[in-house]
This record gives C-alpha cells, sequence and structure tokens, in this order.
C-alpha cells in the first residue's frame, strides 16, 4: 500500500466502484419487490440488513477520509438515473459524510463503530421515499396513473407524513441489524480466506 | 442473454451521439416519463420521448429490438387510453398496472440501452473529463459501469451452484440462502476487482499526470437538435409546474 494515506489514490477509488456496483445489484434485485405495497415501506428494513453484508466487508478496506461519501454520491447518481428522484442524491451525500465522520471517529478500525457507521449509512434509503412526503400531492397523482388507484391507496395509507421520522428510525435500527449480520459474516468467512 | 453493458470496443453503426447527449436524453425521460406527471402536454411529449430511443435503437442496427418496442408501447398505449376505462374491478387493476407500468418504464429501458451498448468505458470517461467531473467520481463511476455484468455473471453462476445443493426458496435450506449465497458472490467479485484494480494501475489510472484520451467525443447536428428538445421540454414542464401555460396543462 501507499505510505501517504491521508489522500485518496486510484486503487481506494476503484475500491469504491468495486463495492458500490455489489451493493446496488444486491439492493436493485430487491428493489423489484416493492411493486407490492406492503413491501414499498418494508424496504427501509430488508435492503439496509442485507446490503450490510458488502458494506462491512467495504469498510475494512477504507482508511481514509471521504470514501464513504463517494459511495453515497454514486447512490444518488445511479438513483437519478433510474428515475428514482434527485432526493437520493442529497440524502446519500449526508448520509455518506456522516458515516464517514462515524468512521473516522472509530480510527478505521473499531468494531463497535463500524456498525454503527453502516446504520448512519443506511439512512441514505430515506431519499427513495423523500416524494412521496415533500411532494405528496404530485407523487401520488403520479402513481396513479402509474400502478392504479389501488397501489396508490395502499401505499398512502401505510406513509402517513409521521412515517418520515419512523423510517428514519428504521432504516438505522435495521442498518445496525445488517451490520450485526455482516460482522459475524466476516468473522466466520471473510477472516478465514484472508480478505477482510 | 449477453451480460456485456458497456462494450469495450466500437461498433460503428450508423449514427454517432455524443455520451453526453445520450445522458441527457436519459435523464429527461428518466425525470419526464417516468416520473413525470401526465395528461395535457405529457399526451404529446411521453410518446415523442419514447420514439427518439426507439429511433436510435433502430438506427443502430437493432432493426427487430426497436420494432418490438413500437409493438409493445403502441399496445399499452392504446390499452391504456381504451380499454382500461370500459373495464372494472381486478381486471381493471391488473390492466392498468401492466399498461402504466410498460409503457412508463420501456422508454427508459430502451434509453438506457442503447447508452450502454453504444458507448465505450473510454467514450465515457472523455465526456466526463469533458464536463469537468472530478476524477474521485470518474473513476469510481466506470469502475462500477464495469463490474455490473460481472456481479450478475456471477450472482446467477452461483444461483446456479446453489439450487443443485438445495439451496433455494422452499427448499430444505432456504434460511442460508443469504449467506450461502451472497459470500461467494462477495469473494468472487472481489477477486476479480483486485484483478481490475490491479490491471488498471498498469495503465496509469493512479498516474499524477493528466491521461490523455484517444475517443474523438463532440457535439454534432443531431446532438444540438436532441439537447435544445430536452431543454425545451424541461422548460415546459417547469412553466407548467408554476401555474404559467395554463392552456397547455
Amino acid at each position: 500500500m501507499n505510505t501517504k494515506t491521508a489522500r485518496i489514490g486510484a486503487k481506494d477509488l476503484v475500491t469504491v466502484g468495486i463495492y458500490s456496483a455489489i451493493y446496488l445489484v444486491i439492493t436493485c434485485a430487491l428493489a423489484f419487490l416493492s411493486l407490492i405495497p406492503i413491501m414499498y415501506p418494508l424496504m427501509t428494513i430488508i435492503c439496509p440488513i442485507v446490503g450490510g453484508i458488502p458494506f462491512m466487508l467495504f469498510l475494512t478496506k477504507t482508511k481514509k477520509f471521504g470514501m464513504i461519501t463517494i459511495m453515497g454520491i454514486l447512490m444518488g447518481l445511479v438513483m437519478l438515473l433510474t428515475g428514482m428522484g434527485y432526493w437520493s442524491l442529497i440524502t446519500g451525500v449526508i448520509a455518506g459524510l456522516l458515516a464517514d465522520l462515524v468512521w473516522k471517529a472509530g480510527r478505521y478500525s473499531s468494531a463497535k463503530m463500524s456498525i454503527v457507521t453502516n446504520g448512519v449509512f443506511s439512512l441514505w434509503y430515506i431519499g427513495n421515499y423523500m416524494a412521496v412526503f415533500v411532494t405528496r400531492e404530485a407523487y401520488f397523482q403520479h402513481a396513479v396513473e402509474s400502478y392504479g388507484q389501488a397501489w396508490a391507496d395502499t401505499i398512502q395509507t401505510y406513509l402517513p407524513n409521521w412515517m418520515a421520522v419512523v423510517l428514519l428510525i428504521v432504516c438505522f435500527i435495521s442498518g445496525l441489524v445488517g451490520g450485526l449480520i455482516g460482522k459475524s459474516l466476516l468473522k466466520k468467512h471473510f477472516k478465514k480466506a484472508g480478505i477482510a | 442473454m449477453s451480460w456485456e453493458l458497456l462494450s469495450a470496443s466500437k461498433k460503428s453503426k450508423g449514427v454517432t451521439l455524443d455520451p453526453r447527449t445520450k445522458l441527457i436524453v436519459l435523464i429527461t425521460i428518466c425525470f419526464l416519463v417516468l416520473g413525470g406527471e401526465g395528461g395535457g402536454l405529457a399526451l404529446v411529449t411521453k410518446p415523442m420521448l419514447t420514439a427518439i430511443p426507439i429511433l436510435l435503437l433502430f438506427c443502430f442496427g437493432k432493426k427487430k429490438a426497436a420494432l418490438v418496442c413500437v409493438i409493445i408501447y403502441v399496445t399499452c398505449y392504446l390499452g391504456e387510453q381504451f380499454v382500461v376505462p370500459v373495464t372494472t374491478g381486478a381486471t381493471n387493476f391488473v390492466l392498468l398496472f401492466l399498461c402504466g407500468f410498460i409503457s412508463r418504464v420501456l422508454p427508459g429501458l430502451a434509453m438506457g440501452y442503447y447508452t450502454v451498448r453504444t458507448t465505450t468505458v473510454s467514450e465515457l470517461v472523455a465526456a466526463m473529463q469533458r464536463i469537468h467531473l472530478t476524477e474521485k467520481l470518474i473513476i469510481p463511476l466506470s469502475v462500477m459501469f464495469r463490474f455490473f455484468p460481472t456481479v450478475g455473471e456471477e450472482y446467477h453462476a452461483i444461483g446456479d451452484a446453489m439450487r443443485m445443493r438445495g439451496i433455494r426458496f422452499g427448499g430444505k435450506k432456504t434460511v442460508k440462502m443469504l449467506e450461502y449465497r451472497f459470500v461467494p458472490m462477495m469473494i468472487c467479485s472481489i477477486k476479480i476487482g483486485e484483478e481490475l484494480s490491479a490491471a488498471a494501475l498498469t495503465r496509469g489510472l493512479g498516474a499524477p499526470v493528466r491521461r490523455t484520451n484517444i475517443c474523438k467525443i463532440g457535439f454534432k447536428a443531431l446532438d444540438i437538435v436532441l439537447i435544445t428538445f430536452c431543454a425545451v421540454l424541461f422548460i415546459l414542464t417547469i412553466l407548467r409546474k408554476i401555474g404559467l401555460l395554463g392552456v397547455l396543462a
């Protein structure tokens, strides 16, 4: 490794790209489930938990400030291009930056802090729901046209405004759970294989 | 099915667009077709925006794919306009869901497919350098796009291997699926990723000097037409949002 560890090098950037790809493939495969109305808010539980596995592995390679932020920006850009709206770009940057700070406080090695980092980073998922809360009427008008009245009505009842806070907390908690699962898998498999 | 996303070599056929134009059109479609509102103006703009990627696909030589897109889109569009209003109950729900969903997703998918099939990694990098995106985003982005097909491929291969061992939905080891499928997939991907990063570094990716790029990109007449068209659509949508243009809304 490079001894000048302060700045992000090309190798780190490649690492970010690789883990972002794994993270996105896993979450996108799950995101198709959200066509079923009840699964839509439940995504905040499933995605952080499953995404926690690659993310924890990513953290073992993250030793520099800013890498998680870049990952957050990438998530936002991909969401923008896949038509999920621009909110994810904003939440991606914020959650990424916060996660970077937490991980820095853990000196890039603390086991406990890595779990918290996953929790904080998982907060970016809220960006996919922001459109519902902020521009509620426009969103549901669009939803009625795209998915039919029944789907939109069900989502409407599942997502009153106070749910924004609940979803945020749920994201964080399931991020913690995902972090724990990821950590135990890391211990079981990746340490043995010499990757983590 | 080919998993190739961004092709490595250039197959020059028909019209060529600047990668930036493709991205602008893609974003426009995502915003206005996938996420946009219906009614009024959108009745005209949505079919127009759908026509762009289909025409581009046609010019690229994907005549069959373009034709299939047209048939699917027209069926859904007509279904949405004429069949849906006369049905009721469950049939209505299913039809509306199918037609509405497909006619909204199809243009984005077609444009996305066209973009990734006609853009090489080098061109994408050149285009991103031209818009002065920082290297900190260019490298991970290009790696990510290069890596998506690899992950997908590995995911399917491992899925097949695990199904043979009874690790699947409804099998005896459903609970173990998460662990038994993701862990090998990640180990594979990481190995490939390390090789990829070594290869990229050998080609001078991390060098402190500015990299040169052999790709010639630039805006031509068609690019300008498309970009202007997208800009006009965006302006009209914004005007409509703030209440002007009441006639069209």
